[in-house]
């Protein structure tokens, strides 16, 4: 049923989410402590560059010579799956709302949402541009 | 410093690992069951059941074991519901559909994920507050 699943495959994937995952804990620390707001800039910020970067890896990747599906694991499934986050996302989102910041709650959620997908976007663009496409 | 740095690294990554790998046989276990260009499905229920483990973690965490290590919040929010869950597959999907010309499936799965992830954290965190008061009255 698995067949696509390899070893190296798995341990591609682990590689890419660590520093994935870890890179997404640094950045929210680091807006929490130089942003003196209850906003969630640090979510906001790494799922808008987490779709940029995945809309031109998924449009590159496929479109260079010598593809690796292995690269591909690690770079999009293990590092930008990893890096960004819909979990906190929602978790953030109920939080604001519970606080009563209605405008910034609607905001956040939405804009997020939107803005996941114009990343994807320009992503593709900016992949085309390099591709020549 | 260069221990406290390295504690957090593990911690993160202790649940990472296991979030990764699960969200990608999820998608896998999708792909072969459902269809190849149906790998959506799988991440709605990765969305949806991430955003149900992160709010009764954190309702758990704040309002029954007050004690939990700050390694463990890292191990399972940070790292597992972090990398279980992903922002950036649902923005590619939504979009690829869109670019098919699926437009009323993308809408769906759009804000599909968006909503339903919100009625999932409710239901986290109206689980995890049950009984909150009986318990912390006896201990």
């Amino acid at each position: 049923m698995l067949q696509n699943v390899t070893l190296l495959g798995l341990l591609a994937i682990v590689i890419g989410a660590i520093p994935g995952a870890v890179s997404r804990y640094y950045l929210t620390e680091f807006c929490k402590k130089n942003m003196a707001t209850s906003f969630p800039y640090g979510t906001f910020i790494i799922n808008f560059t987490g779709c940029l970067l995945m809309g031109f890896c998924f449009t590159f990747l496929k479109g260079i010579e010598g593809f690796s599906a292995d690269i591909d694991l690690l770079v999009r499934t293990g590092f930008l799956g990893s890096y960004t986050t819909f979990s906190t996302y929602e978790y953030d989102t109920f939080t604001l709302w519970r606080k009563g910041n209605l405008g910034s709650t609607l905001f956040y959620w939405a804009g997020s949402a939107i803005l996941a997908v114009v990343g994807i976007a320009l992503g593709r663009y900016v992949a085309n541009l390099f591709l020549g496409v | 410093m260069q221990n406290a740095f390295i504690r957090t690294v593990m911690a993160i990554a202790l649940g990472a690992i296991p979030g990764a790998l699960g969200r990608y046989l999820i998608t896998e276990l999708t792909k072969a069951m459902i269809g190849k260009d149906f790998s959506y499905y799988g991440t709605f229920f990765i969305n949806v059941t991430g955003c149900f483990i992160i709010a009764l973690f954190y309702t758990l965490s704040e309002q029954k074991f007050k004690n939990v290590s700050p390694e463990i919040r890292l191990a399972i929010a940070t790292g597992f519901c972090g990398a279980y869950t992903t922002f950036s597959t649902y923005g590619l999907e939504t979009f690829n559909l869109l670019d098919k010309g699926n437009t009323t499936i993308a809408l769906i799965y759009w804000l599909g994920s968006m909503i339903v992830g919100m009625i999932a954290v409710q239901l986290g965190v109206t689980l995890g507050s049950l009984n909150s008061k009986s318990n912390s009255s006896k201990i």
